[in-house]
């Protein structure tokens, strides 16, 4: 009864003029992202982030959210007409979405993926809009120590998951904390690790970072790749015959469910619940030789499971706090850039944007099944800019939403060193995820462990006295113990190495 | 012939002189920055904001808000002290908070307290010592009896290291000798809350604007405003005077000031536009509304607070530095 009272207010503020702008451009700019290869939803949404710099907070995080859920939903686009996945979580689109589309079902593919998202995007917003405050509430219980130990499980779930190499994962981790850690010291006051340079004393700036290590590295790594060609397919039709259909709307329920409860696991990231999803279907299919031949199912259960996924993401992130793919670490971070910071706490600070937020997750929803199923040729159209010079228009984009941070060169040169160092580490296969989650959690971390010993005069067995505490400190040796020891389902593994 | 040299000397003087007295007849010819070193909304903010609007029509310029938060004030003080002393760049001092950031040698701060050159303040906060509506706390006699028998284990919040509310307890200490209370350091009002009902934190000291609606709705309960007379926002509090502890006297306030060397007649100009201003009833019914007390002080009284306030903080910064609990 309450979320349903909160959630009416919140499309009241949702369905305002503006708002509805907001989403509108965050959905069509999002879908652009994931049409657009080799630009994913993490590099989009950063180097996006400037734009909403003079927006209120509400319509920021608003636009914001619509571009990250757009991305997710347009990478489907490339990864059923070119085979290259617009982003990571479309990858295994690729297997049955390009071979119908080399059928001539192109059309049907692409429109049974936009369908399956809405279904699993409004479902998981629904289940989101239940189950949010009772999280958030029971959350309100939690005091510095609890937010240290949830910080520590976020960071090793991440670590635990991303990436071939645990050690190489940790080592992001901790790289992300000690660049978390210049500037000015939020409890003592003094500058550590500026160098006598004042641009530092705020700490390096998170967007010029994230553009950086995600926009500019993604332009560099994209000059590299050979050019595709793209299909030339039939669009006009986009909706699955009757057989095709039950098939189609039986994996989407499946992709609802299985998206939706790997959303609340922080750290699952967006492309294993398209994995499983594929894996699932082809399982309980009758005939699993379909697969890899163009398989409606194939299409239909991951891409509902991606979006499922993306929206029952945002449940951790709003109530908990703690971001679960790296798309959702550079949203937390623009709450941050915006002077919010998500958490149990939002939902009591600023009820009127939270609840306008998830209002617009479902207006999202609705927007992009409009935007995929009668534009779709529009976007497809798209596909045939040459790389070279969308390279140069995301660069210059970069360039000047740096400037604009603080009107300061100095940013750019942050941004364009970020971005040459994310280029190498992605050539020597170190994942960028666990450095982001430390720069964002780093500080909250900090702050709540240095607390914790001011509460306790320096006493570190308050993290152990508190049974919540201890609890979630238990759970995250698990987790560590469990990926130093590759004790993760095989199937998870798998995907980790694809 | 000694007659024309001493004109000519003369009309040197006086034409070397002109550009100063136009300048200042003129002032302001262009919009005037006045800069606030909290982020936008924060009650300093607010009121930068009032005044700006109403200072501006007189002054026949637009009078711009800029905020540059960071490091706890620190970046916009830097800025202050190092802008040109044209008086087209002001900025808020917020005492004592401006004085220990030049005090603390670990903040490495590059400008001085005579940097500045005080014109007018604006808001007189008290401190306020405030626990949850259901403490055992009922009064700060009840508190400091406790913090004497069991040192050390009162978790106490200030809003940051050296603030007004951190120097507070130390005040509190050494007017009760054998109390000790254990500091807990947050960011602001908003963290004192959430430990306070989390049950994190036992008592917190903060300013009486920061809390006034949840005294009324009696969620919390001020123990005493560390101020001689009662706060006319919360006048069913005791003062530290009726406590007994007169001299636990804390608060923050808020003036402006411009970069020192601004020539005088500028700064006269401006410290009589905002006078004026902090006396419309504008001025005066939008702080209030927000719990601000409106405290004004110009000239040689105003310079008088801003050396005994670096006095008191300098005392209570060493004091600080050197306790054993940190």
């Amino acid at each position: 009864m309450d979320a349903a009272t909160h959630l009416l207010g919140g499309f009241a503020a949702a369905l305002s003029l503006s708002n509805l702008g907001y989403a509108l451009a965050g959905c069509v700019l999002g879908t652009l992202i994931g049409v657009l290869p080799g630009l994913g939803p993490a590099a989009g949404t950063a180097i996006l982030i400037p734009l909403t710099f003079n927006l209120d907070p509400t319509g920021a995080i608003i636009m914001l959210c619509a571009i990250y859920y757009g991305a997710m939903y347009g990478g489907t686009i490339t990864s059923v007409l070119i085979n290259v996945p617009g982003e990571a979580a479309s990858v295994i689109t690729c297997i049955d979405g390009h071979e119908m589309a080399k059928q001539g079902r192109g059309g049907v593919a692409l429109g049974v993926a936009a369908i399956g998202s809405f279904i699993g995007g409004s479902i998981a917003a629904l289940l989101l809009t239940l189950m949010a405050l009772p999280i958030a509430r029971a959350a309100l219980q939690f005091g510095p120590p609890e937010f240290f130990a949830l910080m520590l499980l976020g960071l090793s779930l991440v670590t635990g998951l991303a990436g071939r190499s645990l050690l190489a994962a940790l080592m992001m981790t901790v790289l992300g904390l000690a660049i978390a850690m210049i500037g000015i010291d939020p409890v003592r006051g003094a500058p550590r690790f500026a160098f006598g340079l004042p641009e530092l004393y705020d700490g390096v700036e998170f967007v010029s970072v994230v553009m950086g290590l995600f926009g500019v590295s993604e332009v560099l790594l994209t000059l590299e790749r050979p050019y595709r060609e793209v299909i030339r397919t039939e669009l006009r039709k986009l909706l699955p015959d009757r057989v095709e259909w039950r098939a189609a709307l039986n994996a989407i329920w499946r992709g609802t469910g299985l998206g939706f409860l790997l959303g609340l696991i922080p750290g699952i990231g967006a492309i294993i619940p398209t994995f499983l999803s594929y894996i699932l279907e082809r399982r309980l299919a009758k005939r699993p030789e379909r697969f890899g031949k163009g398989a409606i199912e194939g299409v239909a259960g991951p891409e509902t499971a991606n979006n499922a996924y993306a929206n029952s993401a945002m449940i951790p992130l709003l109530t908990l706090g703690i971001p679960s793919s790296p798309t959702i670490a550079v949203l937390m971070g623009a709450f941050i850039v915006n002077g919010l910071t998500p958490g149990p706490f939002l939902f009591q600070e600023r009820p009127d944007l939270v609840w306008a937020v998830i209002a617009s997750f479902f207006i999202g929803n609705l927007i992009l099944l409009v935007l995929n199923l009668p534009l779709v040729g529009l976007w497809a159209r798209l596909l045939y800019i040459p790389s070279h010079y969308l390279c140069v228009g995301v660069l210059l984009f970069c360039i000047v939403g740096a400037y604009s941070l603080k009107q300061s060169t100095f940013d750019i040169w942050l941004m364009l060193g970020f971005g040459i160092a994310g280029y190498l580490l992605r050539k020597i296969d170190f994942p960028l995820a666990p450095l982001i989650l430390g720069l964002i959690l780093g500080p909250i971390m900090e702050k709540s462990l240095r607390t914790s010993l001011e509460i306790s005069a320096g006493s570190y067995l308050i993290f152990i006295e508190r049974p919540l505490c201890l609890g979630l400190l238990i759970v995250t040796l698990l987790v560590l113990a469990s990926a130093a020891f590759n004790l993760a389902p095989r199937e998870v593994r798998e995907v980790e190495l694809n | 012939m000694a007659n024309t040299k001493r004109l000519a000397l003369g009309l040197a003087v006086a034409l070397a002189l002109l550009p100063a007295a136009v300048a200042a007849q003129n002032f302001p010819d262009r919009p005037v920055q006045l800069m606030v070193a909290f982020p936008a909304g924060g009650s300093t903010d607010i009121g930068a904001r009032v005044v700006a609007a109403i200072a501006e029509k007189a002054m026949g310029q637009p009078m711009v808000v800029v905020n540059k938060a960071g490091a706890g004030g620190q970046v916009g003080w830097t800025e202050l002290a190092r802008a040109k002393p044209d008086g087209y760049y002001l900025g808020y001092i917020n005492l004592p908070a401006t004085n220990t950031v030049v005090l603390d040698p670990e903040r490495q701060a590059i400008f001085k307290e005579t940097d500045f050159q005080p014109i007018i303040n604006q808001v007189l906060d008290p401190g306020v010592i405030w626990v949850k509506a259901d403490s055992p706390y009922k009064s700060l006699k009840d508190l400091t009896e406790a913090a004497k028998a069991q040192p050390n284990t009162i978790r106490t919040a200030t809003t940051g290291i050296l603030s007004d509310d951190h120097l507070a307890i130390l005040m509190v200490e050494e007017a009760v000798p054998g109390a000790v209370f254990r500091i807990v350091h947050l960011a602001g009002g908003a963290d004192q809350m959430k430990g306070v009902l989390g049950g994190t934190i036992d008592v917190a000291f903060d300013n009486v604007g920061s809390i006034v609606p949840r005294v009324k709705s009696g969620e919390v309960r001020a123990l005493a405003v560390m101020d001689r007379a009662r706060s006319k926002f919360l006048p069913d509090v005791p003062t530290t005077l009726e406590a007994g502890l007169p001299n636990v006297v804390s608060s923050s306030t808020r003036g402006i000031a411009a970069p020192k060397g601004t020539p005088a007649a500028v700064i006269k100009k401006l410290e009589e536009t905002l006078a004026k201003a902090m006396a419309d009833p504008e001025h005066v019914a939008k702080l209030e509304a927000q719990g601000l007390a409106i405290k004004v002080m110009t000239g040689a009284e105003y310079q008088k607070y801003y050396d005994e306030t670096h006095e008191v903080a300098k005392k209570y910064t060493e004091w600080a530095k050197t306790r054993p609990h940190k």
